[in-house]
């Protein structure tokens, strides 16, 4: 901490003797300052979504013609229609819900999890925490192009092809990165709380619900944004098991437009491509309002 | 928090049933079938199979589809597990390599009983799906590499149209005089595809890149390919051909995005069922001509008549019988190749052919025209990929030959070397 | 290790719960990721382990033990693998500290209640969440390519841009930026980090007439260095692991410059069916990260400062 200096605060200084005016000018300069630095990058940060909805309204002899433009030259939202059509009357509608149950369904028994178990590598002591923390971090090194033949083998032997159960059963057991992530959150959580309860007779499993858990909202709501969109986006283990057209996601169904060898519809893809960003922006603008809340654990340590 | 997992166990139980119910057995036969495509091609398919349907109504077909990349990592994957499904879609590339590891089932006795009508089918149409004399795929509709030309652009040039059997000497006089004419390039650098490499040799040569059995070259002098690496550079030094760095640049997106369609480039080169993707993307009012590909100096036709792709019925089919009946029809079928809109390429059965004719677009026609020229101006195909195929064209022929030539970091006479000792040790394998 | 059933003064009880076994307790709460530990990840892992001294082919679906020949071959023969090392290593030594540093950085700047800070959050978070599918690709070969956004900027300060994907020399640099530019997600880490530090710590420091400078280095780091810790151990791991925007975008070219290790993997597992060679590259990577991640782990006594350590 630094040297206190009870006559030289910087802060009062300048509140106490600069006049009203000044400093709310030097107020609304840091403002407008702000928002310009800020703003701007912000528009560079955008720039790759304007472009692809921009090329989202070229006409097919447009895209390729008029690459870098982001305005179209003629307007043409019929790329969206067409590509909402879907698959032999299989449309997005469907995908949509699949990918939203999945996404949803997915992230609920995920999150939660997650804190089940980071709870109980953070919070308890017990024999071989070491072991099983350093294996649950390996799991995270593999890469899954190796595992997923074996897994498809072991989940067609359960007959659970065209199923959900291969998608949602392994989430039960949270996910690793949550996990890890959690944890670390919760070691930052002083254990005076935990203590005082611990006083007053809670079990563990009580700290955990009314002392934690509260506590942990903004990691919580971190990981929800995280593991919906990564379920959001994730191709691989739906292309494998869910084969039936009908049960396809969104994710899997941008791919299935595309084939360098015939003829692809570019202005469908984008239209497409770009719609699927919006649940995923809908769903991270609404949650990240309660990252502005905070935690604010007073009342202990003053 | 407990009511809400309560729930969603519930909705997860009901999932589970209702796809379950799903699965349960229907008095009908299922056949299921898969296939890569975009999303014209699922349309026109599932379209298809669905008036297959409503004329036998005793069989279901189940079918799956997935873009080019991810069928082959998803049968793959099927494969390993014992999941694949009766009827899959396959490629003149790989067709060996599931053979060999006896993934797919001969068609001949199909045939023999006349299950599988080929009486309207040409040889030599179905000569691509032969692996060590048996067949093992139907050929579902006939391509050949082309070059297409921008009518406009020659004329503006002043340039002729030139013969059938053009040489790469006419290309690289014509490619040259079209850059210096009017400032844009010839034609991009798509050029360095192995497939010229393997017609090559089967134009100068009489022979192809691999020998009959894939246990080696095909070819002892290296001059030929030499020769053709020495044009390239060439000509993207003198900038009438797209420079390969800008070609990386844009990667793979698709035959919609040649340098032909925004007009950078004079002329182009792909597949002709493609030509529609192409077309497409121009707009209408352009004047595209298919033409032959060059040829080696004095040599034969640098052409083949290339299956663009098969059904071929796997070893794990649980109906091979009716997936064989479905395969007849599916190219046969006047009625079901009028649905397909010969977006395959063009129907190999002559009755469908002559039954489509009158129907067709201008692109397509051009397609139709095109295969016409060829089958009287082409070098008979060769055997199926070898096994080896696919780890030569991914690790040698891009990092290890073409990419180092076209940076300028080896010559041409150098690559070859390293591309037959390489190629060499990966086919004696 | 039975707890004692006689009934202990009030202390003594409230010791050995705090600095006792719970073994059953803990058990409990990490038994959902246990079983399905044990039902779905570990035979997967286990099955990949063997065949890494095998020489399976996906579709002849059998392989023969060949002892080490794999590994021979990856070290010793294989010249993609070195050059795949090189990308992926290269690729993290710039991209991850990259990452993190803007993502500190704006996280910082958007730690604040302004209005309309929802908006910038979502604008700096937006390139994180394109995802990868084609259409993505193309959009992102657009803005490095030679007219596109990058040398757009770039021009504006009187450099001309090179062939960014094209060339041997600068694809790698179109991954390094593209992965310092989506650098939402550990921005969204650090941002619930910062929002974990109590108020109140921050306002007896201003009473005690600290500025902005010493608040940062005495307050905020110091809290934050288990989010740090988090953040450069999963980077890291996600930075070897590096696939996505290579297979998409680049596709390893040119002259496998941008040919990243996972990515190498899937080509020999996918393309060349060799999933024996495959395993045994994901497991020598396996044991790369796995070092490397217990080094970072051990020097964190050194630097990361728990709340929950305090006052033990």
């Amino acid at each position: 901490m630094a040297t206190i200096k009870s006559s030289d605060s910087v802060i009062s200084k300048s509140r106490m003797t600069t006049p009203k005016e000044v400093w709310y000018k030097r107020k609304g300069v840091q403002t407008v300052l702000y928002h310009l630095f800020v703003g701007l990058a912000a528009i560079l940060m955008l720039y790759p979504l304007f472009w692809l909805f921009g090329s989202s309204f070229k006409p097919p002899d447009e895209i390729w013609t008029n690459q870098t433009a982001i305005i179209p030259n003629e307007f043409y939202p019929d790329n969206y229609p067409n590509g909402w059509a879907g698959f032999g009357g299989i449309n997005f509608e469907v995908f949509y819900k699949n990918s939203f149950f999945y996404a949803i369904v997915g992230t609920l028994i995920n999150v939660t999890a997650s804190c089940i178990v980071a709870y109980g590598f953070a919070r308890v002591k017990f024999a071989g925490k070491r072991i099983w923390f350093s294996i649950m971090l390996l799991t995270l090194m593999l890469p899954a192009q190796v595992q997923i033949i074996p897994q498809y083998i072991v989940f067609t032997q359960l007959g659970w092809l065209n199923t959900w159960l291969p998608l949602l059963l392994p989430r039960f057991g949270g996910q690793a990165f949550f996990i890890f992530m959690i944890i670390q959150f919760i070691r930052s959580i002083p254990t005076d709380l935990d203590e005082a309860a611990m006083i007053d007779g809670a079990s563990k499993v009580g700290i955990f619900y009314r002392i934690i858990m509260p506590q942990l909202a903004p990691a919580i709501v971190t990981a929800s944004i995280f593991s919906f969109y990564w379920t959001w986006d994730e191709f691989l283990i739906p292309l494998i098991y869910l084969n039936k057209p009908d049960l396809y996601t969104v994710s899997l169904a941008l791919r299935t437009f595309s084939d360098p060898s015939g003829q692809t519809d570019w202005g469908a893809i984008f239209a497409m491509s770009g719609l699927s960003l919006v649940p995923v922006f809908i769903i991270f603008v609404t949650f990240q309002r309660y990252l502005v809340e905070g935690i604010s654990t007073t009342g202990l340590k003053g | 928090m407990k009511t809400t997992k309560l729930s969603l166990i519930l909705t997860l139980i009901a999932t589970f049933v209702l796809s379950s119910v799903a699965v349960m057995a229907q008095d009908q036969t299922e056949v299921r079938i898969s296939w890569w495509g975009s999303q014209t091609r699922h349309d026109l398919t599932i379209a298809a199979i669905e008036l297959y349907e409503e004329l036998h109504p005793e069989i279901d077909i189940v079918y799956e589809f997935q873009g080019w990349g991810d069928h082959w990592t998803k049968l793959a994957t099927q494969a390993a597990g014992g999941e694949l499904p009766d009827i899959m879609q396959h490629d003149y590339a790989r067709i060996e390599e599931w053979v060999n590891n006896g993934l797919l089932l001969p068609l001949d006795s199909y045939i023999e009983d006349g299950v599988i009508d080929t009486t309207n089918i040409a040889d030599s149409s179905l000569a691509g799906g032969l692996v060590d004399g048996e067949l093992y795929g139907i050929n579902l509709g006939n391509n050949s590499e082309n070059f297409t030309l921008d009518a406009d652009a020659f004329e503006a040039a002043g340039i002729e149209i030139p013969a059938d059997d053009w040489t790469w000497n006419d290309f690289e006089e014509i490619a040259m005089k079209l850059h210096e004419e009017l400032g844009i390039y010839a034609i991009d650098a798509g050029i360095t595809t192995e497939q010229l490499w393997k017609s090559t040799y089967m134009s100068c040569c009489d022979s192809w890149a691999y020998n009959e059995d894939g246990t080696a070259l095909g070819y002892d002098d290296d001059q030929p390919l030499i020769d053709y690496y020495n044009m390239l550079l060439r000509l993207q030094e003198a900038g009438a051909m797209q420079s390969y760095e800008e070609n990386v640049a844009m990667g793979d997106q698709g035959v919609e995005a040649n340098l032909i369609v925004p007009q950078e480039a004079a002329m182009a080169y792909f597949w002709s069922n493609q030509i529609v993707a192409v077309w497409g993307a121009a707009g209408e009012d352009r004047n595209l001509i298919m033409h032959t590909v060059p040829r080696v100096e004095g040599g034969q036709p640098q052409n083949y008549i290339k299956p663009s792709m098969f059904f071929s019925i796997t070893s794990q089919a649980k109906q091979p019988d009716e997936a064989a009946a479905f395969i007849d029809w599916f190219v046969n079928s006047i009625e079901a190749n009028e649905i397909l809109s010969a977006e395959r390429g063009v129907p190999v059965s002559s009755v469908v052919r002559d039954a489509m004719a009158p129907t067709l677009g201008a692109a397509q026609a051009e397609m139709f025209r095109y295969l016409g020229v060829i089958e009287n101006n082409n070098s008979p195909i060769r055997p199926a990929d070898p096994a080896g195929h696919a780890d030569i064209q991914n690790n040698v022929w891009g990092p290890e030959f073409v990419e180092p030539i076209m940076f300028g970091l080896i010559t041409p006479e150098e690559g070859a070397a390293i591309l037959r000792e390489e190629a060499t040790r990966i086919l004696g394998q | 290790m039975a707890e004692s059933v006689i009934t202990l003064p009030k202390t003594k009880r409230k010791k050995s719960s705090k600095f006792g076994q719970h073994n059953l307790v803990g058990y409990l709460f990490i038994s959902p990721w246990l079983i399905t530990f044990f039902l779905f990840t570990f035979i997967p892992l286990f099955v990949s382990l063997i065949l890494a001294f095998t020489d399976f082919n996906v579709l002849a679906n059998s392989g023969d033990f060949i002892g080490l020949d794999n590994f021979n071959r990856m070290f010793n023969e294989d010249r993609r693998y070195w050059k795949s090392v090189y990308a992926t290593v290269k690729y993290v030594v710039f991209a991850v500290p990259l990452r993190l540093i803007f993502a500190l950085a704006v996280a910082m700047l958007l730690n604040t209640t302004r209005r309309g800070i929802g908006i910038y959050r979502a604008a700096f978070y937006a390139p994180s969440i394109v995802g990868g599918s084609i259409a993505v690709a193309v959009m992102w070969r657009e803005i490095f390519g030679n007219e596109g956004l990058v040398n757009f900027v770039l021009g504006l300060v009187g450099i001309v841009g090179p062939n960014w994907l094209g060339r041997p020399e600068t694809a790698i640099w179109t991954l390094i930026i593209l992965a310092a530019w989506q650098f939402g997600s550990p921005m969204l880490i650090f941002l619930a980090g910062l929002k974990n530090i109590p108020k109140a710590l921050y306002e007896s420091a201003e009473i005690d007439g600290a500025n902005g400078w010493n608040k940062f280095r005495h307050i905020t780091i110091p809290m934050l260095t288990p989010i740090i810790f988090f953040n450069l151990i999963m980077q890291m791991i996600s930075g070897f692991m590096v696939f996505t925007q290579a297979f998409i975008i680049t596709g390893g070219r040119p002259l496998d410059t941008t040919l990243f290790y996972a990515l190498y993997i899937y080509r020999r597992a996918f393309e060349n069916f060799e999933m024996g060679y495959a395993s045994a590259m994901a497991w020598v990577m396996l044991l790369v990260i796995a070092i490397l991640t217990a080094v970072v782990f051990r020097s964190s006594s050194y630097w990361v400062h728990y709340e929950a350590d305090e006052g033990n």
